[in-house]
């Protein structure tokens, strides 16, 4: 027979243990609802001409310019017309911002980001073939179509510059994270040199971007 | 007794005698309470010339269960609290059908949902949350820990 062995307890050690599990449960006792909640997503958004706000819009539209025989012969700038409908901003505020929309096309871009980490602008360029066609093949150089930009009210008109195709890719603007430019293109044709006779198209593309 | 036992028996105690003495304000449980949908994506607000950030917004329906009987027969108040969990304030504004009261807080702030008796072992109501802030969160998404606290008369 093995003689009983003294276990040493120590009560107060346990007591504290308690006192501080009670401490614990007093402090934890924290239920609540909550909300995992998901920012909203990193957007660009561009309209040249008819657009849709926040929305996308397929519409392409057209400047012209007809010239007479006299027109050609005197060499003198020649302003382009636009089929574009669009004279109020989409900027939220519906503001009249291109009063002739039938010399003018409304060009709007904005960036959004949804958090500091994410790059601090966006990119506004526009891409222009080296020349306008006819059905002969004959050519003109894209270059010979400029245009002015305004904005009636806003104190920064020009903040998309009047330029000149190049025939390449061109940089336009920088759009700063979270606002919206916008403003009014009146696109001339240079009609510096005598054409062959007939109807010559191009497309522009603009583009906006963000890395 | 260890000194490192004696400590933390004396600071708990100190943590419980400060919790009575202050303003008798005690986290209630709500763990039944439940969002409807139980995550959401904010979208954003149009942009003005007046706000040229536009913000984010997003709606959620809130199920609210507060467990009261423990209180039954005190009055007091019952705020609903949004900690601060960053930089970026977020504002939630809500409407209630009742006993709740309707609201408006920002990120760090509480706001009274309820004054007077508490008569009933639970609270129930639900409310209708439109939560609003501006584009500069600090990452893609965050977690919003609401919670109900109550100041005993």
């Amino acid at each position: 027979m093995t003689p009983p062995t003294f276990r040493p307890t120590n009560k107060r050690p346990l007591a504290a243990l308690a006192l501080v599990a009670l401490c614990v449960a007093e402090m934890a006792a924290a239920h609540a609802w909550s909300l995992s909640l998901t920012s909203a997503s990193r957007r660009v958004f561009l309209h040249v001409g008819n657009g849709t706000a926040n929305g996308n819009n397929g519409t392409i539209n057209r400047v012209t310019a007809t010239l007479t025989g006299a027109q050609l012969l005197a060499g003198t700038p020649q302003a382009m017309s636009s089929n574009s409908t669009q004279s109020n901003s989409l900027y939220g505020d519906g503001f009249t911002t291109c009063p002739n929309p039938a010399s003018q096309v409304m060009v709007g871009a904005s960036y959004r980001r949804n958090n500091n980490n994410q790059p601090a602008s966006a990119t506004l360029r526009v891409t222009s073939p080296a020349n306008l066609t006819n059905a002969a093949g004959d050519t003109i150089p894209f270059s010979q179509i400029s245009w002015t930009v305004s904005a009636p009210g806003s104190s920064v008109p020009n903040v998309i510059p009047a330029g000149t195709f190049n025939g390449g890719t061109q940089t336009l603007a920088t759009v700063p994270a979270n606002t919206y430019i916008e403003n009014c293109h009146s696109f001339i044709y240079a009609n510096s040199a005598l054409r062959a006779a007939g109807t010559y198209n191009g497309q522009v593309t603009y583009t906006l971007s963000s890395p | 007794m260890t000194s490192a036992f004696r400590h933390a028996a004396a600071v708990c105690l100190l943590a419980l005698a400060a919790s009575a003495a202050a303003a008798e304000t005690h986290q209630l449980d709500d763990s039944l309470s439940h969002t409807v949908p139980p995550t959401a994506q904010m979208q954003w607000l149009p942009q003005t010339r007046g706000d040229v950030d536009g913000g984010m917004e997003a709606w959620v329906r809130v199920n609210v269960r507060i467990e009261t009987q423990d209180w039954v027969g005190r009055s007091g108040s019952i705020y609903m609290v949004l900690p601060r969990d960053e930089a970026s304030t977020l504002e939630a504004v809500w409407t209630a059908d009742g006993p709740l009261l309707a609201g408006r807080l920002t990120s760090g702030e509480r706001a009274l949902v309820y004054r007077g008796a508490i008569t009933s072992t639970t609270l129930r109501d639900q409310i209708l949350v439109r939560l609003r802030s501006g584009p500069d969160w600090q990452s893609n998404s965050r977690r919003l820990n609401f919670h109900f606290e109550l100041d005993v008369d």
